[in-house]
């Protein structure tokens, strides 16, 4: 598996009418090398900003994340190719107006040869049995059909690390199940941020961000206990206020 | 969000003549009808390019209802401009306006509705080639083709969903209501568009140094 290690990253923003900038993630400090890690908080923990330190889209006020000892500030493009992202709306992901072409979109610059390309776009969809949608207009596809689409289109680099921000937060029971179920199936390192606690469960390693600081780091069961606990906490701590 | 209120149409496979054209052949169509709406004066003649088009269209096989899906979308403008035009230049002079815009419009569907998108990149990635001398990247002159295409649908569907938003407000009639939510959301579309492309990596020069 690769190894994604987080050597005291943190990352802050100025705030204007704060002295101090805004801390969203706080030096964390850990190694992933488990196969399937999961990250759960509470909405504005600093979840998708973890996330998005692992391929570059976030860059570390100070610190720093190695993918397989690649920096991804220093080496972003190599780290991109190795860390492929999904995010939460397929919609902001998927650039073509058709499934197909999307994916061929994703190999232009690594497959030069149109026919190769678009034989190889289709493997990429037959793969997640994505190929009956592939000339349908992306808006036609339901949610789920959607988040396969565009999980087909970063797949078909073969990144070896695939980052999950909240991939079923748009998703419906059904097709919710249908994204666990593709996931379990892939041989990439998983990431994935997630308000499914089912879907945490399924993790071989949980992170808890609570206010931009990793509040628990273990297995899938007492991580997503530790944070039932600490909603609940937050909750009634909110009510005692008079 | 609604994403089917599409200016240019989609590509409808087929083996038709205008299918079978050469790209360069669709762009150069596209090219003259852009230039023609600048020089032609006479509306009839303006009308008589039209008529081709919508005869070519239909040849294709894309089928009238989307020419007119094609067409729909500016009806509104056009009436707008057609009547300003009217009352300042004459009928003739908006005629021929509202009739160029139409031309364009349906040479580019025409385009677009006989292209599949990859073929049409391909060809933009050839047509910029020589670019290439002088430090452009013809794979980005693709890329912002095809962002462009995906921008259409996303915008219309916004504006329609930001303006069913305002009737249910009552707020329809209120420019502020449709204009701002939809440059807002376009702006975040586009924002979210390029964390995406940056994300797959799409969009780097292919030379770029790195440490």
């Amino acid at each position: 598996m690769p190894n994604v290690t987080f050597d005291q990253a943190a990352v802050t923003v100025p705030v204007d009418h704060l002295p101090e900038p805004k801390v969203l993630l706080d030096g964390v400090n850990l190694q992933l090398t488990e196969r399937r890690v999961g990250v759960i908080g509470a909405n504005g923990s600093g979840k998708s900003t973890f996330l998005r330190l692992v391929n570059g889209l976030v860059q570390p006020s100070s610190g720093r994340v190695l993918v397989d000892g690649a920096d991804t500030v220093r080496s972003v493009r190599a780290v991109r190719r190795t860390v492929g992202f999904v995010f939460t709306d397929p919609l902001s992901q998927l650039v073509m107006p058709t499934g197909r072409e999307d994916v061929e979109l994703s190999l232009r610059r690594s497959v030069k040869n149109g026919a190769e390309r678009r034989r190889q776009a289709e493997d990429a969809l037959d793969r997640l049995g994505l190929l009956h949608l592939a000339d349908q207009s992306i808006y036609e596809l339901s949610g789920g059909e959607r988040q396969l689409v565009a999980l087909a289109a970063v797949l078909a680099v073969e990144p070896a690390v695939l980052v999950l921000d909240e991939p079923s937060t748009l998703l419906d029971l059904r097709n919710r199940e249908l994204l666990r179920r593709t996931l379990a199936g892939l041989d990439q390192q998983i990431i994935m941020s997630t308000h499914d606690l089912d879907m945490a469960l399924d993790m071989d390693r949980v992170l808890v961000i609570d206010q931009g600081k990793v509040v628990f780091d273990g297995a899938a069961a007492p991580a997503v206990a530790a944070y039932r606990a600490l909603c609940l906490a937050s909750l009634d701590a909110q009510e005692a206020q008079p | 969000m609604r994403g089917h209120g599409f200016l240019l149409a989609n590509y409808v496979a087929g083996d038709s003549l205008v299918h079978r054209a050469p790209l360069a052949l669709k762009f150069l169509l596209v090219f003259a009808c852009g230039l023609a709406s600048f020089v032609t004066v006479d509306w009839r003649m303006s009308l008589g390019m039209l008529g081709a088009l919508c005869g070519l269209f239909l040849l294709s096989g894309a089928g009238p209802k989307r020419l007119w899906g094609a067409v729909r979308p500016l009806a509104a403008v056009l009436l707008v401009i057609g009547l300003f035009q009217w009352w300042q230049l004459g009928a003739p002079t908006a005629g021929r306006i509202v009739l160029n815009i139409l031309v364009c419009v349906v040479a580019a569907s025409l385009l677009t509705a006989t292209t599949p998108v990859h073929k049409l990149l391909d060809g933009v990635v050839r047509a910029a080639g020589p670019f290439k001398r002088f430090g452009a990247d013809p794979e980005r002159f693709a890329l912002t083709i095809g962002i462009m295409l995906r921008s259409i649908p996303y915008i219309a569907g916004t504006f329609a969903d930001v303006r069913d938003s305002a009737r249910a407000r009552g707020l329809e009639r209120n420019p502020r209501a449709l204009v701002l939510p939809v440059f807002i959301t376009s702006v975040a579309f586009a924002r979210q568009t390029g964390e995406a492309l940056a994300a797959r990596g799409l969009g780097e020069a292919d030379d770029e140094a790195e440490d």
